[in-house]
């Protein structure tokens, strides 16, 4: 059995998918790697078959150790990148450097590897352009977001998506890019996450659109199938769970309280200055007026890969 | 707004007898997993505003249905109506009368102009009954998972005739057509005869909140208490003797779309000529 190597494994989405590689077979060893010392995760990997490698993927001299070193030695065949920072609020070159250039990087490097032959990159369905004059079922022929005026947590996941996908069909590689619906765990990067962390949570007075969300069950599942899938390109990930959003609060046991729109900026700002919380409005502005589910047809159809498991609601 | 009030679930209880309400508990729908279907729809929100709509269906507009076996049972389709009277009321009578004269009950999914689901309330609202955006990608999605669509091929335009061009159709879109031929799916043509009458003045305000073309206004505040006849036609199969791909010849789709029109222009015609009076 061939090798992978995993980035960010030290984040929730990371280790659950160096966990199903094992589970399903499909890959060993695994090379979990992350930022942290291997005495700060020293628990988070139990198997035998990870083999838990430090790096800083925004230092070029690291990648490429990480690569022509301990991924060679492995025989490591697929690299999985989910690295990126989380923190809605972080910004600037340093976030950049990770979010999008070592993306690059890897890649150009995995396309000179003697070993690698797949790599997989973790994108997120918040790319996709939401807006009322688009369809709510969302393919992946859907715009991106490109518009002047969105934040560098979202540019950075579009620019990264299309740095990937742009090297489809022109690299040696094949290359998957898995965009996924957000999946509402802590420490996931999930802004809906953060939203529901309050008790009440401000909604668009008069709009209550559709959402869609996975479970990490779902998710570390479709990276293992996208590891042995023979299809490269884009692909949807769906989770099992599509319901309004004012469902969703109320599932999660907070309350929801719809507000006028034009107040929702200026109120969030404030929570974030007095509470500290990691959600800004304007991320999901756009997604908090207009439904925008995944259509995950493509992904079904050829990666195999159906939403199983649902959300894990807290009991209330 | 996402699940059904209390007030619409007395509606359905204090309007609709219970041989409507048991029709109407049948209504299938493809649930996400929630209790909605991925556009938002919810069975009891449909229960709860045809109970709503049931007064002015029954009492304001005595509304005669005309040739509902048309309607396919099951599968896509589309139904392609003639679209007046200022406000949208052509299409909720049109709705009410789809999901009462069906058996099983099957609820069209009326298709809205684009600056619709930027409307703030009335969005969900339309969302929880089953209207969806007007986009390429809904249309498409719904005629795969075999919906019933309800679009009005004149679109605003066609709502905002002055009473003087009343049963006169505006140019139809293409879209229908071309939809109707890549999905090879039926059109049923239907005429609403009735609801051209009901506003016969009306001002135009120059607003454009949330991308509306204008607000419409009446110095009546009510509609008048017209008839309402709706009539479906025999279903149009577009598609045959063409193939999916013919539905990207702007030419072919053209001509479709004319038929489309010829059919509900007949159709108008017709009903016109057996109805018996305005009121009556």
């Amino acid at each position: 059995m061939k090798g992978a190597l995993v980035t960010g494994a030290t984040t929730p989405v990371g280790a659950a998918i160096v966990a199903q590689l094992l589970k399903d077979q499909v890959a060993s060893p695994v090379l979990a790697v992350g930022a942290e010392s291997y005495e700060d995760v020293k628990g988070l990997f139990p198997q035998p078959e990870v083999i838990y490698v430090q790096a800083d993927l925004t230092r070029s001299r690291e990648l490429r150790t990480l690569l022509f070193a301990p991924a060679k030695a492995h025989n490591v065949e697929t690299v999985i990148h989910t690295a990126l920072h989380r923190a809605a609020h972080a910004t600037g070159s340093r976030v950049h450097q990770l979010n999008v250039e070592s993306t690059r990087e890897l890649l150009r490097l995995c396309e000179d590897h003697p070993t690698i032959r797949t790599f997989v990159l973790r994108s997120h369905a918040e790319i996709y352009r939401v807006r009322a004059v688009e369809p709510e079922i969302i393919d992946e022929r859907h715009p991106i977001d490109l518009s002047p005026q969105i934040a560098q947590w979202l540019r950075d996941r579009a620019e990264a998506d299309l740095t990937t996908c742009a090297s489809i069909g022109l690299s040696s590689l094949s290359i998957r890019v898995l965009r996924c619906a957000e999946c509402l765990a802590p420490d996931t990067g999930s802004q809906l996450f953060d939203y529901l962390g309050s008790q009440i949570c401000f909604q668009p007075l008069g709009f209550d659109p559709m959402i869609n969300l996975i479970s990490l069950p779902d998710l570390a599942r479709a990276f293992a199938l996208a590891t042995v899938a023979e299809s490269s390109g884009i692909f949807n990930i769906p989770g099992k769970d599509t319901l309004p959003l004012s469902v969703l609060i109320e599932k999660w046991g907070q309350t929801s309280v719809p507000v006028p729109s034009v107040l929702l900026s200026p109120l969030y700002w404030l929570r974030n200055k007095v509470i500290g919380s990691d959600f800004v409005y304007d991320l999901n502005r756009f997604r908090f007026h207009f439904s925008a589910v995944m259509d995950g047809h493509r992904a079904e159809r050829l990666l195999h890969y159906t939403p199983q498991s649902a959300i894990m609601w807290p009991a209330h | 707004m996402s699940r059904s009030p209390l007030l619409l679930r007395f509606l359905a209880q204090a309007l609709l007898d219970p041989q409507q309400r048991r029709r109407l508990s049948e209504i299938s729908f493809q649930d996400a997993g929630h209790g909605f279907d991925v556009f938002g729809l919810h069975p009891e929100w449909v229960q709860g505003m045809v109970a709503l709509f049931q007064p002015l269906y029954k009492h304001w507009f005595r509304v005669s249905s005309h040739g509902a076996q048309n309607i396919p049972k099951q599968g896509a389709a589309i139904l392609a109506s003639n679209h007046s009277g200022m406000i949208p009321i052509d299409g909720t009578m049109i709705y009410c009368d789809v999901v009462s004269n069906t058996d099983p009950p099957r609820v069209p999914r009326p298709v809205t102009d684009h600056f619709v689901p930027a409307l703030p309330v009335v969005s969900s609202i339309y969302a929880r009954c089953g209207t969806v955006g007007g986009s390429r990608g809904n249309v498409h999605a719904l005629l795969e998972r075999g919906e019933l669509l309800l679009i009005f091929p004149e679109g605003v335009p066609g709502i905002d005739k002055d009473f003087s061009e009343r049963y006169q159709l505006r140019p139809f879109r293409v879209g229908v057509a071309e939809m109707a031929i890549r999905h090879r799916t039926p059109v049923i043509p239907v005429a609403v005869i009735g609801a051209e009458e009901q506003f016969p003045l009306r001002l135009r305000l120059p607003i454009h909140t949330f991308g509306a073309p204008y607000v419409p206004l009446s110095p009546i505040p009510l509609p008048l208490p017209v008839h309402y006849h709706i009539h479906y036609g025999e279903p149009l199969n577009l598609y045959e003797g063409r193939s999916a791909a013919d539905a990207d010849d702007p030419e072919i789709a053209s001509a479709a779309a004319s038929q489309v029109q010829a059919a509900v222009q007949a159709l108008i015609k017709r009903g016109l000529s057996e109805r018996k009076g305005v009121f009556t």
